[in-house]
């Protein structure tokens, strides 16, 4: 029910009209709306004739209509705004290496910036690509290691066929299992991953197709490719009809039709696939593949489902599962509760997660990108100190304009107004050429340096808030000090000449230091990170990389095969077969104690596998060579006996589902994959001479190629069809060598524009502080001074601020930059407070190049011309 | 003829404001010009099209009566100064001697 009293317009509308509308006008215009407002209830409804209403209030702010407003009246001072923008330019003009100063140093800051956001970018939109993100699911399971749980990203086997049966709400179950093999397309032959998928794979992953269509995977016959592989195998040819072999094991191959072809993969991605054929598959490929066995895992199960308000239901219901698993299951891997893990934001978890398919690094990205901005904060304050600097030591010379406008009735307001704009105006430049730095020298360097592709685009919505955000930021945070304290004085002590300022402002030597210490900072990291590069290349990896080669085989008879040629080879020393390979394969088992389980790395190896890779045994024997013995004795790292301290390990019994073993010797700690992965708990374990996949060889010292190439020659005449793999044991750690070696060089880069940016805003301090005393050094000069009396007299006032600055800031650097190495590396060389004084001596010596320069300007300069001036 | 500065829109104001008398007051004016023109027009456009045309001497105004319906407000009633009676007669006839014109162009121009 309506009451009279409410037909009226809406309050807001009306407030807006009347804090708008100028007052003589207000009476009329506020009676014409109400009038109509009035009409137009009469013909229809109320809430049309309140929506017109608000309408026409908001059509009603035109500039004949409404009140001049204090910003409003800024508008008219538009051409004091030109007069601005001109200063600054002839500004700009006038001191070309000022200028430069702060130009090229906001500029390289600010293209640091562009990169951090497009690094930060392309962070956050890993796997956002995929359509049904958000109602595509993981199955992970969790269950109990040593007394806490462990989340893993397998599945069992049978649990994806029966969710599919089980469950109404489930609306695509996608089984995922990889297996290596080796793919062939006429002459070309090569090792390849081949994903087994249910045909829904990529109605779950939204990966687009560039040729051929999605649902052919429903055919046990057909492949789908990756971009890269279609380039790979068929160059730039549409290969959909042709035929590849894929060759599963030395028995088992068939023949796959191409039926599709995938766009390149988004850049930010953690799952993707080579090859794709159908879970079916493996009825050819593995015939003792059981579908139904509950204690085998699949590496993921995937589902889609309608609404994510179904999973609680969904958990409850997993609960049955459990039971059948562990009645069938080993008691190691009973499940203690299944979990649903979002594809949104699987990729940062999947570091959590164990073995499940999504690459991990999201949490470095994350953690790189907080490093990042941190760095480009540092950056942008020491060019905006730059900037502070040198506009307040040249304030001197705009005293005459500052004084002429402030006679001429500018008020402070007006002169902090012109400065804020001018900074504004500079700081846009800076902007233009910093966008322009960032995107064709930053993102280039860092995407060469790591491999890798973040696709920065200017066309990107976010981008044009983030820049401006900049701008406005920069400018207003380097000019607000200048515009202050330029502002505040006097004009008539400013005509009158009795104003002297500028030389020995406290915040200048403050901000001085700061960029002082900052530069230490980054000198002492960079000195740091380049040391521990050579430090770790020196580092033992606890066995003897450096003389031995390894080679991969398919099964028993090529390992034997292999081994009887390469036994021949003069420059072999000895060989070794194993089932795993330090840096190549291991499994994780469960060790059982009456008292407590514990989880280990475990590698099955031959007798002599410990003399051919140079490990070093600690105490104890190792295997004895001879066929069916110590098939239950185990070897074990120090790290392990260190972890469950033991104090005399030999002779301890432990159980591996349900079988005793005993501890025969303890080998000395190695590292496995690279350094940076902290060393784990290890059992050695007498392999089975059928399950060998490794032929392990230590070379004569000094013959490492030929020996190389003489293993290639063999393999490729023993098994022309199958495409080698193996190599030095150094390689092994792939490019972790490489990788720290980046760390170096970005450190140095940074402390290089560090460097740079602090000298150059001393160099213009020093420029305007020697030339502001021309004349006082042409009288010292006439009178007599010397080389050594002027150089004291520039340095003596900087000198102290040198020594205060590195006093303070070589500690600082000292316990930050210890801070960072202990957070990049594991393992580090020795830090000692000694870099950061090597850093700070470097630095030193810069800053005295940097004020000598201006001395010896002074020195060769003439006194007569120096007198005439002013 | 010199600047009137008078735009096409402030014109038909200006006619609307002639031809109303007494009427002429902002939502007259608006409701007699949609009904003329045959299409809606904004409060704002004509309020604004007044007060140029008040600033530029072609209008007058003065307070007229409050009705209920206003919520108690004054209208203002706009009124025609004589210059601006002047300037509407001059642009008439400058139409109608292009109007007159035309058949005689449109002849010329056949003939090349």
């Amino acid at each position: 029910m309506t009451r009279p009293n409410d037909i009226v317009p809406p309050k807001w509308s009306l407030r807006i009209l009347r804090f708008f509308v100028k007052k003589e006008y207000l009476e009329e215009i506020e009676g014409d709306m109400e009038e109509l407002f009035h009409d137009q209830v009469a013909q229809g409804s109320l809430s049309k004739a309140r929506r017109v209403y608000t309408w026409e209030i908001l059509k009603l702010m035109r500039p004949i209509l409404i009140k001049n407003l204090s910003f409003v009246q800024n508008l008219y001072r538009y051409p004091m705004f030109n007069n601005y923008f001109k200063v600054s330019l002839r500004g700009l003009m006038k001191n070309p290496l000022n200028s430069f100063i702060n130009l090229f140093g906001l500029a390289a800051a600010i293209g640091f910036c562009v990169f951090a956001y497009g690094f930060s970018r392309w962070a956050h939109s890993r796997d956002q690509f995929h359509k049904n993100k958000n109602e595509v699911f993981l199955v992970t399971f969790s269950t109990n290691r040593d007394g806490s749980l462990q989340q893993y990203g397998t599945t069992p086997r049978p649990l994806g066929e029966m969710l599919r049966q089980d469950f109404a709400h489930i609306k695509k179950v996608c089984r995922v299992e990889d297996r290596e093999a080796v793919v062939k397309y006429e002459d070309l032959v090569f090792n390849q991953r081949i994903r087994f998928v249910d045909p829904e794979f990529l109605d779950l992953f939204t990966f687009p197709l560039k040729w051929g269509s999605a649902r052919s995977l429903a055919d046990v016959n057909s492949v789908i490719l990756s971009g890269k592989m279609s380039i790979k195998y068929f160059g730039d040819q549409n290969p959909l009809g042709q035929t590849i072999l894929i060759k599963f094991d030395k028995d088992r191959s068939k023949a796959f039709k191409v039926t599709g072809v995938a766009e390149a993969f988004p850049l930010s991605r953690s799952i993707d696939f080579s090859f794709l054929i159908n879970y079916e598959n493996f009825r050819t490929a593995d015939p003792a593949y059981d579908f139904h066995d509950w204690t085998k895992f699949v590496n993921a199960t995937l589902i889609q489902v309608d609404s994510t308000t179904d999973l609680q239901s969904l958990k409850r219901g997993m609960e049955k599962y459990k039971r059948i698993q562990h009645s069938a299951a080993k008691e190691d891997w009973a499940i203690a509760s299944f979990n649903f893990e979002p594809l949104a934001t699987l990729h940062e978890r999947t570091d959590d997660i164990r073995d499940d398919i999504a690459r991990g690094g999201t949490q470095d990205n994350y953690t790189s990108v907080v490093f990042l901005v941190v760095i480009c904060v540092l950056l942008l304050a020491l060019a905006c100190f730059n900037y502070i600097n040198i506009a307040v030591v040249s304030a001197a010379k705009r005293l005459k304009e500052i004084g002429v406008r402030k006679s001429i009735g500018a008020t402070q307001r007006v002169v902090i107004v012109q400065f804020l704009t001018e900074n504004i105006v500079i700081t846009s430049f800076a902007l233009v050429l910093g966008v322009i730095i960032g995107w064709f020298v930053v993102i280039p360097w860092f995407e060469n340096l790591w491999d890798f592709s973040m696709g920065f685009t200017l066309n990107d919505a976010k981008l044009w808030i983030y820049l401006p955000a900049i701008l406005l930021f920069t400018g207003i945070a380097s000019g607000i000090y200048p515009a202050f304290y330029i502002s505040r004085f006097q004009a008539v002590s400013i005509l009158k000449g009795s104003v002297k300022f500028g030389q020995k402002n406290p915040l200048t030597q403050i901000l001085l230091g700061i960029q002082l210490v900052l530069s230490s900072f980054f000198i002492t990291s960079a000195i740091m990170f380049t040391q521990n590069t050579s430090y770790l290349a020196q580092r033992s990896w606890g066995y003897g990389q450096h003389d031995a080669l390894y080679a991969v085989v398919p099964d028993r008879q090529s390992y034997e095969q292999l081994h009887d040629v390469m036994m021949r080879e003069p420059n072999i020393v000895r060989l070794s077969g194993s089932r795993h390979h330090l840096g190549k394969s291991s499994v994780t088992t469960v060790i059982h104690f009456p008292e407590r389980e514990y989880e280990v790395d475990q590698l099955s190896v031959d007798p002599g596998y410990f003399e051919t890779m140079g490990l070093e045994l600690q105490e104890g024997r190792k295997f004895n060579d001879h066929e069916r013995s110590d098939q239950h004795a185990i070897i074990v790292n120090e790290f392990l006996v260190k972890n469950l301290a033991w104090e005399n390990p030999i002779g301890k019994t432990f159980k591996i589902d349900s079988l005793s073993f005993e501890v025969i010797g303890v080998v000395k700690d190695f590292h496995y994959a690279s350094f940076s992965e902290p060393i784990k708990p290890t059992i050695f374990r007498v392999a089975d001479r059928e399950d060998y996949r490794f032929l392990t060889m230590k070379i004569k010292e000094g013959s490492k190629l030929e020996a190389f190439q003489s293993l290639q020659a063999k393999w490729s005449k023993l098994f022309p069809e199958v495409p080698f793999d193996g190599g030095y044991q150094e390689d092994v750690w792939g490019g972790y060598f490489e990788e720290i070696e980046i760390y170096g060089h970005v450190w140095r880069v940074f402390a290089t524009l560090a460097v740079i940016l602090a000298t150059l805003g001393l160099y213009g301090l020093v420029t305007l502080n020697v030339s502001g005393r021309t004349k006082e050094f042409s009288i010292r000069k006439v009178l007599g001074a010397r080389l050594k009396n002027i150089a004291a007299n520039v340095t003596r006032q900087y000198l102290a601020l040198f020594l205060v600055a590195l006093l303070i800031g070589t500690p600082l650097s000292y316990i930050f930059a210890k801070v960072i190495i202990e957070f990049a590396y594991k393992y580090h060389m020795p830090i000692t407070l000694w870099q950061a004084v090597m850093a700070s001596i470097m630095l030193i010596i810069l800053l005295l190049a940097t004020v000598s320069t201006q001395i010896i300007k002074v020195s060769k300069a003439n006194p007569v011309n120096g007198l005439k001036t002013e | 003829m010199k600047k009137t500065k008078l735009g096409e829109f402030e014109e038909l104001v200006l006619l609307t404001v002639a031809a109303l008398q007494e009427d002429a007051y902002g939502v007259e004016i608006k409701n007699e010009l949609e009904k003329r023109l045959k299409e809606k027009l904004s409060v704002g456009s004509i309020q604004s099209a007044l007060k140029r045309m008040e600033e530029k001497g072609f209008l007058t105004s003065e307070f007229g009566e409050a009705t209920q319906k206003r919520g108690g407000k004054r209208k203002r009633i706009y009124t025609a100064t004589p210059y601006a009676h002047r300037v509407l007669a001059d642009l008439k006839d400058i139409r109608a001697q292009l109007w007159t014109s035309i058949p005689k162009l449109a002849h010329a121009l056949k003939a090349i």
